[in-house]
């Protein structure tokens, strides 16, 4: 009897210690990044590029690298996201620029830039007011060029898609550990900061990019947004009707792009996207009594990628 | 391209991502369906009444037409189109005959 009671008493005792030693657990432990350096420095992918230079070399090349950026059209939508959207809005809380949380920029970071779950509000207050020196034509080149640089610092990194996203079911396969890189194998990693190398269930699976190029409409957020609509159509028109590739077959494989993922901007996967045929012919066509000459133009279009297109 | 809906409700298109939630209307591609267009395109012609009749000068029996398929991510045709396929066919309209 007292042996069941000891046993009772351990694994009551055991519980409470089991959750602390959820990585999740961990991680929401964790201290939060206080600026944008600092989110940086906590996934700074550049050690990688020791062992991985052709791939790291890639991905510099892709949007990824500067996810927050982008071509300037991701960080003027910040600006008017926050001056059109957040400001304008009666009940997001949201009044200045300089009321802007974590949470109202979610909205954009879901997706652009997913660590921001891991800083704290004066990391979203310092992407904002970088933002808007971008967009403000009234700044100084220098410091225009400052903003860049600044909000270039944090993207979509290598530790993004092999550690924090590479697991989406965490109930199933565990939750991404910080000491660890997600691949296609177990094993050591020689890297001191992750020597730990896991196999990823999703590494090549459509659904790691669908985290990010979307379903449509975040309906988890207090107020959803929507960027992209491709992981849906990916599914519900390609997937649904047959379709068999994946993502990463098209965009890193064919392509031969590797982790410089591109789409309609690279010229090999535009002319791959779409089969486009046109056929013209000249005639007269009889209008009554009056002969009108023309030219009829049939255009036939194939969209050869597995989602509509465009989408994003 | 989707058309996206504003705020998932009514009949407005949305435009940036912080009010979009929906989609109203959808003109992109979809994945392996033909999508055929066509375009009736006039020869240059004068056209007039001789003897009662109606009389059609070709002014030029041969054309260059462009065919172009274009993206506009952003902006106006002018400053933001992404030309992702451009087809060039030249179409002439046969001289004499009947």
């Amino acid at each position: 009897m007292n042996v069941l009671r000891n046993m009772a008493i351990l694994a009551f005792l055991a519980l409470p210690l089991a959750t602390l030693l959820q990585p999740d657990a961990c991680a929401a432990e964790m201290k939060k990044a206080t600026s944008i350096d600092e989110l940086a420095t906590m996934y700074d992918s550049s050690g990688c590029k020791t062992c991985h230079e052709g791939i790291y070399n890639e991905w510099e090349q892709s949007i990824h690298s500067r996810s927050i950026f982008g071509t300037g059209r991701t960080a003027a939508t910040i600006k008017t996201t926050v001056s059109v959207g957040l400001t304008g809005w009666l009940y997001s809380g949201v009044k200045k620029p300089e009321d802007v949380q974590v949470r109202h920029l979610m909205i954009c970071a879901k997706c652009h830039l997913p660590q921001l779950a891991e800083a704290t509000d004066d990391v979203a207050k310092e992407i904002v007011k970088n933002a808007y020196i971008y967009t403000d034509p009234k700044a100084s080149d220098e410091a225009r060029d400052k903003a860049v640089a600044q909000l270039s610092k944090v993207n979509i990194g290598c530790l993004i898609c092999h550690q924090r996203n590479a697991i989406t079911h965490k109930w199933v396969d565990g939750f991404p550990e910080k000491d660890t890189v997600y691949g296609f194998k177990d094993g050591p990693h020689a890297d001191a900061a992750h020597p730990k190398m896991k196999q990823s269930r999703i590494m090549d699976e459509s659904i790691l990019c669908g985290q990010c190029h979307g379903l449509g409409p975040n309906l988890e957020l207090e107020n959803p947004s929507q960027c992209a609509t491709l992981y849906a159509s990916y599914n519900m028109a390609y997937r649904a009707e047959g379709g068999q590739e994946k993502c990463q077959e098209c965009h890193m494989k064919k392509s031969k792009l590797g982790h410089n993922m591109q789409s309609y901007r690279d010229p090999g996967m535009a002319k791959a996207a779409v089969d486009f045929k046109v056929e013209a012919l000249g005639y007269q066509w009889r209008d009554g009594a009056r002969m009108v000459p023309q030219a009829l133009v049939k255009v036939e279009m194939i969209n050869r990628a597995g989602h509509g297109i465009p989408d994003g | 391209m989707p058309i996206p809906l504003q705020l998932g409700r009514g009949d407005k298109m949305g435009r940036g991502p912080y009010e979009k939630s929906g989609i109203l209307r959808d003109s992109s591609l979809p994945p392996n369906r033909p999508v055929n267009e066509s375009f009736e395109i006039p020869f240059p012609a004068e056209f007039a009444k001789q003897d009662g009749k109606d009389v059609t000068t070709i002014l030029d029996h041969d054309m260059t037409i462009e065919v172009e398929l274009m993206y506009l991510p952003f902006g106006t045709k002018e400053s933001g189109q992404f030309t992702w396929q451009k087809v060039t066919r030249k179409v002439s309209i046969e001289k004499g005959g009947v």
